[in-house]
């Protein structure tokens, strides 16, 4: 018991003295969390709002497989890209196996589904009534759609605060496409897992107060976003 | 001149005609009631008007030119119009924002409508809105807002859809105030489509009464004083429509047959027909008299019902008859039920409809 207590000590130490490896390994996660978060969403929400605006067939299976891959499971999407960028797969010769590169290939692919899911729901939360309301005020049809993104951007941005929520915990796809190559591809889940493994918790709970705290933030955003 | 001319305008849902064969011509500067009732067509109709929705066929003229095909031609006839909806509809955002978006998607500059629109939001008794979070607003204050939006990038055509339908009398008469100098004081063209006759009547220099199809256009004062139809005379609430058999007696009188009594008409319409007689044009007295009208019916009556000042009878003279009388001749006259009387009216108040 006192092992952990000292341990958690020593953790709020690492944090308070602002340790260079906590801080260079926060960094590297924001970094690659958010670069794919924001690739995802620049994919996402106008492929979202493509099925939403548009009348085809096939449509409503195409929402529920978007709806199954919500709970794909990471190391899938790990092992995925995997074969894509290993030496011997169709990208091999980008040479992206083992770098930050990759991770944010596998996150943007892992958080795609859940940015684009919730971006139909948040503008299937629109009135129809707004798309009528807007045409007939003299909007062009793209302009209406316009009007209803912005009716929705609350949502919207709920969307793909939940997505960089599912790409900052996870820990499938960085440490498969990553390697945790210290001091190059090393993020806060995928050094957590190996410091616990070798017994070296301070820093694994001084990460894991970060994550929580991440984690704290994002919720505290989402709520004030789904307020509005 | 003409603002809109409609043709032979159809429209099918799944194969089932939701309009039917609509011609309308609407004057620059008039109000056209569009009365029906629920499930009509009316909100089907406006919405092709406003090119939001396509016809199944004919043809829409709008200030001389046909409707194009191209969109972006559309779109700048859709911008000469505006619409408020029955239901009270908002933008997130304030009055302000909500009276702009008109202006912001046409790419005007809003600070040169400023005086406009404190016009526009006092006129509608809204002043000093601007900055209220439009979705806090009453439904009665939505709508005036609605119209105001609608009104503020001064639209060749209004299009109302059944703006007071969800709201309190209050909410109501102030919207059609505002109505009144719109066709009045602004001469501003406009098309109400309301299942509310009274508001129709009052608001509008023509009326269309519409079931689908148009079943009568005319001067509210026509359609309300002689219907052309059964559904018209229905819808209006006209009474006493009698079915007969109608064949011409002299150079201008015809002679109804409804199989148990004989009514005189000037209307020179023979064959099946209906006939109306409205309440108020129909006289009683105690013992038979001399009148210029041709039509005299002994009968009885069979059930008064009162309804405040006017009390309506209800006569049977071989057909029963619907009877407006004031509670003061009601009361000289001494009437209870059984009484005895004698029915008149003129041949000139029989209206005659096609069967």
């Amino acid at each position: 018991m006192n092992e952990i207590i000292n341990a958690f000590f020593e953790a709020i130490h690492l944090l308070v003295t602002l340790d260079p490896e906590v801080i260079e390994i926060t960094l590297r996660t924001l970094y690659i969390s958010i670069t794919s978060t924001v690739i995802a969403a620049v994919i996402a929400v106008p492929v979202g709002g493509y099925i939403h605006f548009r009348k085809f067939r096939g449509k409503r299976t195409i929402i529920n497989i978007i709806q199954t891959l919500y709970s794909m499971p990471t190391v899938l999407v790990g092992l995925l890209v995997f074969l894509l960028i290993s030496s011997q797969g169709p990208l091999g010769s980008l040479e992206l196996l083992f770098t930050p590169g990759g991770m944010i290939i596998g996150q943007t692919i892992l958080v795609l589904p859940i940015i684009t899911g919730f971006t139909i729901l948040a503008l299937s939360g629109v009135k129809d009534e707004i798309r009528d309301l807007s045409l007939s005020l003299g909007a062009s049809e793209f302009q209406a759609i316009q009007t209803i993104m912005s009716e929705a951007k609350y949502a919207l941005l709920g969307a793909i605060i939940l997505g960089f929520g599912r790409a900052i915990s996870e820990v499938g796809v960085a440490m498969m496409i990553g390697g945790n190559i210290r001091g190059y591809t090393r993020v806060i889940t995928t050094t957590m897992s190996l410091e616990t493994s070798k017994g070296n918790v301070e820093l694994s709970i001084a990460l894991g107060i970060i994550l929580l705290m991440i984690a704290l933030i994002i919720n505290l955003v989402l709520n004030y976003v789904q307020e509005k | 001149m003409n603002l809109l001319e409609i043709q032979n305008l159809s429209k099918k849902y799944d194969g089932k005609n939701v309009l039917q064969d609509i011609n309308l011509y609407l004057k620059k500067g008039t109000t056209l009631g569009l009365i029906g009732p629920t499930g009509c067509g009316k909100t089907t109709l406006l919405r092709i008007i406003d090119l939001i929705e396509k016809p199944s066929s004919g043809k829409i003229t709008f200030n001389s030119r046909e409707i194009p095909k191209n969109k972006k031609d559309q779109l700048d006839i859709r911008r000469k119009m505006g619409m408020v909806y029955q239901k009270p509809i908002v933008f997130k955002g304030t009055v302000y924002d909500n009276i702009c978006y008109g202006l912001k998607i046409r790419g005007k500059n809003e600070d040169s409508y400023q005086d406009k629109i404190k016009d526009l939001l006092e006129s509608l008794g809204l002043g000093g809105y601007e900055k209220r979070d439009a979705s806090t607003l009453s439904g009665g204050e939505t709508q005036r807002m609605a119209l105001a939006r609608a009104l503020v990038t001064d639209p060749d055509l209004l299009l109302l859809d059944e703006p007071t339908a969800n709201l309190d009398p209050q909410s109501t008469e102030k919207i059609e105030n505002f109505m009144k100098k719109l066709r009045d004081e602004r001469k501003t063209t406009v098309i109400l489509a309301t299942h509310n006759l009274i508001q129709g009547q009052h608001l509008s220099d023509e009326i269309a009464i519409l079931n689908k199809k148009i079943f009568q256009i005319g001067k509210p004062e026509e359609v309300f004083r002689k219907p052309k139809s059964r559904f018209v005379a229905e819808f209006v609430g006209v009474r006493n429509v009698k079915k007969g058999i109608s064949r011409r007696v002299e150079d201008s009188l015809t002679l109804i047959d409804t199989g148990t009594i004989n009514v005189y008409s000037s209307s020179m319409m023979e064959g099946d027909v209906y006939m109306s007689i409205r309440p108020e044009d129909i006289t009683i007295s105690r013992s038979k008299v001399q009148t210029s009208a041709l039509n005299e019916f002994n009968g009885e009556i069979k059930e008064i019902k009162d309804s405040g000042g006017i009390l309506d009878l209800r006569i049977d003279v071989g057909e029963v008859f619907s009877v407006y009388i004031t509670r003061k001749s009601f009361t000289d006259m001494q009437l209870t039920i059984g009484s005895r009387v004698w029915l008149e009216f003129k041949a000139s108040a029989v209206n005659v409809f096609k069967v």
